[in-house]
């Protein structure tokens, strides 16, 4: 009898165990938030999926309470109502370290103190978009300087008048986060799309890239026409475009990337600029900030840096007005043309 | 203290029958599961702040629904197979910029009013793509 | 009806042995072989199933709720208190209708007992969650649970086979 029970009680174990065998892949849990002025949609897999899912969720509710510029106890809103902020957390130093970092490689294309000229416009929230006069921006210009934004130990001070806005890096920032979450949480693949940041950690679950596609600037109401797709593992990619946050008045079109040195909204011939990047310490950001430069900075001076970038590589894909699309290549085996979108399209080296 | 019934010790015939209801239930809730995972049409799905609160199949066109949140009003447009802000008094007017939608994980997003329109089921996204960036 | 001493260091004995049973099934992760959450042995159940038949569905309702308060202390997981009670007491409501149905024996009522005790976590779980998702587990782990019933009924059988000649069963 002892002996038939422990046949009986291996045998049943055996069998359930061939019987049930799930994929650890089939967890999966998909969060939507909405912070940093954007809807955020994260999908984590693997068996703590889902409390993965909500600790990228906390992380990100954490970094908008701190960086947050209509949130008046934040640090950036500290910082901005008082010029200085002595106790300064080492998060708030890091971003502003890079944000300096990247608005001295682009010629200060990329400039988180341009928040007056931007708020002017009313791309802050708040009151609705209007047109600025040009003596107001010719006022508010000469508060735009990313070197006048000083740290030293914990105290940030800023230049009299400035104020700054990270909205065009923090979405990046936020991105490098998640990946430390998905490490910490074992999470084997994830996509996290944060408003034009995308994360696609690992591959897919049938073992293939990520398929992301770059929505077509030209008919941004068509959620199916794509300038192209890019297939991305373990890779940022970022895009800035004119074509989604926009007002028109008098029958002209204004968006929400605003050229420092001018003030007014971006013109440099590129309807869209896509930057991507291998996952590595701080390429989240990297891709968020260049995105944004580059695409005030225009097609050649954009590939100019590129060509001479010392830093954690990146690619591009650039979107031009004149209908060509152009892609670098590093990026050029893993980027599938769309052709009903009637671009042309060049690889450049 | 009232002797209780000593148990049987030997499987029975009527121990199949327990055996064969569960069965019968586990093999029945798999089967409606899978037929409502393969099957299930394309819904959108109305989320405010992350909270669900409605639901429409897109199987046949749903007309039009009215949504406010915070001090916002948004229509809702349902056709067979797609869903788009037809108008709001929100002050970016970017939900209305979005366009229709059609796909399965493709969503319409009004952050004023903190609304998400998002598409589920459907259509398995064979030569679609995960993300968007834009 | 006031309960014996002997009734009274039986209840004890048998919460101890259920709680020892939770804990040693630990050891012996069946997650691991069945990657999906809720899969166990349920060796506990064999207390509740020989409770029920030697001192009473009142007794045995007893054990059960001290072992599922105890062993949410002793994990000091009190989220897990919801679990173990809603599946316990199913499991054992179950067992109490069917027992008394003549024709079982323990490994129908042992069977019906480890599926409903599964039932009730996916209902902890769907509360807990705030959605349906969870029920996407429960048509294996029924499978399970007859496999798992069917081992806990064996155990128990083997259990009263061994006491018969005692007079522990006879209250």
């Amino acid at each position: 009898m002892k002996r038939l029970t422990a046949y009986g009680f291996l045998m049943l174990l055996l069998l359930s165990g061939c019987g049930a065998q799930l994929s650890p892949d089939e967890a999966q849990e998909s969060i939507q938030v909405i912070a940093m002025d954007t809807a955020m949609l994260i999908t984590t897999y693997g068996e703590r999926s889902p409390a993965a899912a909500y600790a990228c969720e906390d992380t990100i509710r954490d970094l908008e309470k701190k960086l947050s510029r209509t949130d008046p106890d934040s640090e950036v809103s500290r910082l901005n109502n008082a010029g200085t902020l002595e106790d300064s957390e080492s998060e708030l130093r890091s971003i502003l370290i890079q944000a300096g970092q990247y608005c001295q490689k682009t010629g200060g294309a990329f400039d988180i103190t341009v928040a007056p000229v931007v708020a002017a416009w009313g791309f802050a929230g708040g009151d609705g978009y209007r047109v600025p006069s040009q003596k107001e921006l010719d006022r508010l210009l000469e508060l735009v300087d990313g070197f006048a934004v000083k740290g030293n130990g914990q105290t940030l001070s800023l230049g009299p008048g400035q104020s700054i806005d990270l909205g065009a890096i923090a979405k990046g920032y936020a991105a490098d986060k998640l990946v430390g979450v998905f490490q910490e949480y074992e999470v084997p693949r994830g996509l996290a799309q944060l408003g034009g940041n995308v994360l696609a950690y690992g591959d897919r679950p049938d073992g293939t890239p990520w398929r992301v596609g770059i929505q077509d600037p030209a008919k941004p109401d068509d959620q199916n026409a794509f300038a192209g797709v890019l297939e991305l593992t373990d890779a940022f990619a970022v895009t800035s475009g004119g074509y989604q946050r926009y007002f028109e008045e008098n029958g002209k079109r204004y968006h929400h990337i605003i050229d420092p040195a001018t003030g007014y909204p971006a013109d440099s011939g590129l309807t869209s600029v896509t930057v991507a990047a291998g996952i590595s310490d701080g390429s989240g950001a990297m891709c968020d900030a260049l995105s944004t430069a580059l695409f005030i900075m225009g097609e050649e001076k954009a590939l100019d840096l590129w060509r001479h970038w010392d830093g954690t590589p990146f690619e591009l894909v650039l979107v031009t007005e004149d209908g060509r699309v152009v892609v670098t290549e590093g990026l050029a085996d893993r980027f599938t043309p769309d052709e009903s979108g009637g671009y042309a399209y060049e690889t450049v080296s | 203290m009232p002797m209780r019934p000593s148990p049987k010790l030997r499987p029975t015939a009527w121990d199949a029958l327990v055996v064969l209801c569960v069965a019968a239930l586990a093999i029945g809730l798999a089967v409606f599961q899978w037929r409502g995972g393969t099957q299930e049409s394309l819904t959108a799905v109305v989320s405010v702040d992350g909270e669900e609160i409605d639901r429409v199949s897109l199987e046949r066109a749903a007309g039009k629904r009215t949504y406010q949140a915070g001090a916002y009003t948004l229509t809702v447009e349902y056709a067979a197979g797609s869903a788009r802000v037809l108008s709001s008094d929100c002050p970016t007017q970017d939900c209305v910029h979005t366009g229709i939608i059609t796909r399965s994980g493709q969503s319409i997003v009004c952050l004023p009013a903190r609304i998400i329109i998002r598409l589920e089921g459907g259509a398995a996204k064979d030569g679609g793509v995960d993300a968007v960036l834009g | 009806m006031k309960p014996t001493t002997k009734q009274l260091t039986l209840c004890a004995l048998l919460t101890a042995m259920a709680l020892a049973l939770s804990y040693l099934e630990n050891l012996f992760p069946l997650s691991l072989a069945i990657p999906i959450p809720g899969v166990k042995l349920g060796l506990a159940n064999i207390v509740t199933l020989f409770a029920l038949y030697a001192l009473g569905p009142g007794q045995a309702l007893l054990i059960l709720l001290a072992r599922c308060f105890l062993g949410a202390l002793f994990a000091g997981n009190m989220n897990a208190l919801l679990f173990s009670l809603l599946g316990a007491l199913s499991a054992l409501g179950v067992m109490i209708l069917l027992s008394r149905l003549r024709g079982l024996s323990l490994y129908g009522v042992s069977a019906g007992g480890a599926a409903a005790h599964n039932c009730g976590q996916i209902a902890a779980a769907m509360l807990t969650l705030g959605n349906s998702a969870p029920l996407y587990y429960l048509p294996v782990l029924l499978a399970v649970s007859l496999l798992t019933g069917g081992l806990t009924g064996l155990a128990s059988a083997c259990l009263f086979r061994g006491l018969r000649s005692t007079n522990l069963m006879k209250g």
